[in-house]
């Protein structure tokens, strides 16, 4: 048990530094996503002249791995927009625009998953599109991908752990960097891959709960059962 | 601005290093297939345990998929590469080593051993128990019934699922590069350091991926779907 | 007060309804029957702007829904918008009833009155509570739509309907998706409305509703009007062969 207080415990300071920083990157990335994806999957539905435009967007988002897509944004983009400008910001967009193509897929599944009945009610109320997308179509739309957007979350933290390769300093960078000081890796790396397991297990566990929950409740999810 | 979009279009950088590019993603490929053919037999296994009588075997199954499949492929690597050596040298009084490709191709086997053991799972609860007492009625043993009408049937239900996590797989190969395999990623890397050019050899690796799995997957779905209409 | 005047609707190669035109008058309960494909839904849905009639016109009031009165020929197409607002004056109910599922029965009932109408939401809500206390469910007030049976469903789609105050209900079909015993329910709220002096236009295989309820009824075949009558008379007389066959294989079934 030394070994963990030595290598462990004592470093407590600087893992937990390092965790706040995966905390950081997932959670502006993950909003980033959902905000991104749903403007996609808005273009490629209803935005006919830029709909080739965003398809090709996000089959490249979804199709590119990410630590390409990392090192693409981190060296690239500087290059050719003048920004991302710092590491972090190169990490957050990487793992934001990943994500976003996946996440313009699933909105649009839930969009198309809607009946054409839902609509015909509210414009037989009298209701415009735009009053129906928002009131009618983008709650139910935002309650039936729950479950995936969740599960959306846990890839980005998955792959959040390749941002060391660009020197931002997440829980990996900080156990690596323990590892190349003490050279035993056995303990340090093991926590780490513990702490990571053990976070996304419970993150898909509430997105599991969460699904039933909507099952339930709302009867959306698999069937609407009217 | 245009400088950039001139440099990115030149793909003399990309042609220039064509041979040890093309050997890099020769790399990926095969730790591909080795990574894929550990996870199909492994994932089977945790599937078997899954659905076992006995419940032992189940919570083994089940922690098995838990672990993995909820474990950054960066970070199993890691593992695989620096830890798993030393556990098992303590454990044998020997010096043990892995070398990168080896751990890289047993790393991602075992994180995608778990998507493919959920979903062989769900391919199995989904064979209609009608089908197992028919087999049983003509006095098939278990064993029989699973490889004879389960898995058959698995097999091919689980094929669309199958190819997303086939796809994934592939792209994590590229992981590998950071223990210093040699696939197209590393390479890229190499080259980028002592050419100083990342734009176009990065952007090229990024749509050399892109259209790999672009196409492969187009064509793998595309097939799978007319065996599966063929079936049903 | 609703005035149908030779509506024609094609899909495609397939002509749907052949000129139709009828009035109905404020109060009368008109009933709508015939076979599947006699274009019976397609009508209702196109007196409503859900489907827009490929030529002809129908009026509310004396209002074109479809085309500005403004007296300009041709005549100019109605954005819509405008045909968003003459269409609360038109509640329908379907037969798929289209509650939405993320809303309290109470938020479906308000949500037209707040959103559309602009009303207060302690106003929307006094009107909500009579309407849902005219289908009587006033108790499932908030609960949501995934924990009602078919038939409850069905009656807080009315209400949802009652609460935008519409001049005239139109009913699709508004039992034909629930169990036989459900349906119950749901008829003995439409009579209530029919009672009351609700005008209504209904599309229904429920022959007793048609013969007890309407004023008035007519029998569709094929895109046509084939009989048009009084209830009494329709069921009592019918003229033509089609409408003899159809009412026997129906009544007695």
């Amino acid at each position: 048990m030394n070994n963990w207080d030595r290598l462990v415990w004592n470093q407590r300071e600087a893992l937990l530094a390092g965790l706040q920083v995966t905390i950081e990157v997932c959670l502006i990335s993950f909003a980033a996503a959902i905000v991104g994806g749903m403007v996609l999957c808005l273009l490629r539905m209803y935005v006919k002249p830029v709909r080739p435009i965003a398809i090709v967007l996000i089959e490249f988002f979804r199709a590119t791995p990410i630590l390409v897509q990392l090192l693409w944004v981190n060296y690239v983009w500087p290059e050719l927009f003048g920004w991302p400008n710092t590491f972090f910001a190169a990490a957050c967009t990487a793992l934001a625009v990943q994500s976003s193509g996946y996440l313009a897929e699933t909105f649009r599944a839930g969009i198309e998953a809607i009946p054409k009945g839902q609509r015909e009610a509210a414009y037989s109320v009298g209701m415009s599109p735009a009053l129906t997308f928002r009131r009618i179509v983008l709650p139910q739309v935002l309650l039936s991908s729950a479950p995936s957007i969740i599960n959306q979350f846990t890839v980005i933290v998955k792959s959040s752990t390749l941002v060391s390769v660009i020197t931002v300093q997440d829980l990996m960078f900080q156990s690596q960097k323990i590892v190349n000081i003490a050279y035993e890796p056995i303990e340090i790396l093991t926590a780490t891959a513990a702490m990571y397991i053990g976070f996304i297990f419970i993150v898909s566990m509430a997105g599991k709960l969460l699904a039933d929950r909507l099952r339930r409740s709302y009867g959306i999810g698999s069937r609407l059962p009217t | 601005m245009s400088d950039s979009l001139r440099e990115i279009l030149d793909i003399g950088v990309f042609w220039e290093f064509r041979n040890i590019l093309l050997r890099g993603l020769l790399v990926n490929f095969l730790v591909f297939f080795g990574a894929a053919a550990v996870a199909l037999g492994v994932g089977l296994g945790a599937a078997l345990l899954r659905v076992s009588r006995f419940r032992v075997l189940r919570a083994v199954g089940t922690v098995h998929v838990e672990i993995f499949r909820n474990a950054p492929d960066y970070v199993m690597i890691v593992w695989v590469h620096f830890v798993l050596p030393l556990l098992i040298g303590t454990l044998l009084h020997t010096r043990f080593e892995l070398n990168p490709f080896a751990s890289g191709v047993l790393a991602l086997g075992l994180v995608y051993s778990g998507y493919f053991a959920e979903t062989f799972r769900t391919g199995i609860e989904a064979v209609p128990s009608g089908h197992l007492e028919a087999g049983r009625s003509l006095g098939m043993g278990e064993t029989l019934l699973m490889w004879r009408i389960v898995l058959p049937q698995v097999v091919r239900r689980m094929l669309p699922e199958s190819i997303n996590i086939f796809i994934s797989l592939f792209k994590a190969t590229t992981i590998v590069s950071l223990i210093a395999v040699p696939d197209l990623m590393y390479n890229v890397s190499m080259i980028t350091q002592q050419e100083m050019r990342p734009l176009p050899l990065y952007t090229g690796a990024a749509l050399v991926y892109f259209a790999i799995v672009l196409v492969a997957g187009s064509a793998l779905r595309a097939v799978a779907e007319r065996w599966r209409a063929k079936i049903t | 007060m609703i005035r149908v005047v030779d509506v024609h609707k094609r899909f495609g190669t397939l002509d749907v309804l052949k000129g139709v035109s009828f009035d109905v008058h404020r109060g009368n309960v008109l009933s709508m029957i015939g076979a599947s494909g006699s274009g019976k839904s397609t009508l209702l849905r196109c007196i409503n702007y859900l489907e827009t009639p490929t030529s002809g016109d129908i009026f509310i009031d004396g209002e074109s829904i479809g085309y500005r009165g403004d007296g300009s020929r041709p005549r100019r197409p109605r954005p819509l918008a405008e045909i968003n607002r003459i269409r609360r004056d038109l509640g329908i109910v379907f037969q798929q009833f289209n509650l939405w599922p993320h809303m309290t029965v109470l938020g479906n009932v308000v949500e037209a009155p707040i959103r559309v109408r602009g009303m207060s939401r302690k106003e929307a809500e006094a009107i909500a509570e009579a309407c849902l206390r005219r289908v009587r469910l006033l108790e499932k007030a908030h609960e949501y739509p995934a924990r009602l049976s078919g038939g409850q469903q069905q009656r807080v789609a009315i209400a949802r309907a009652l609460a935008m105050q519409p001049k005239v209900m139109l009913f699709d079909e508004a039992t034909s998706s629930l169990d036989p015993e459900l349906t119950d329910e749901v008829l003995a709220v439409m009579r209530d409305l029919a009672n009351d002096g609700t005008t209504m236009i209904v599309v229904t295989h429920e022959m007793a509703f048609a013969r007890d309820v309407s004023d008035r009824v007519m029998f569709l075949h094929n895109g046509l009007v084939e009989e048009d009558g009084p209830a009494a008379q329709i069921f009592g007389a019918p003229k033509s062969e089609r409408l003899r066959q159809f009412i026997s294989k129906h009544v007695h079934a």
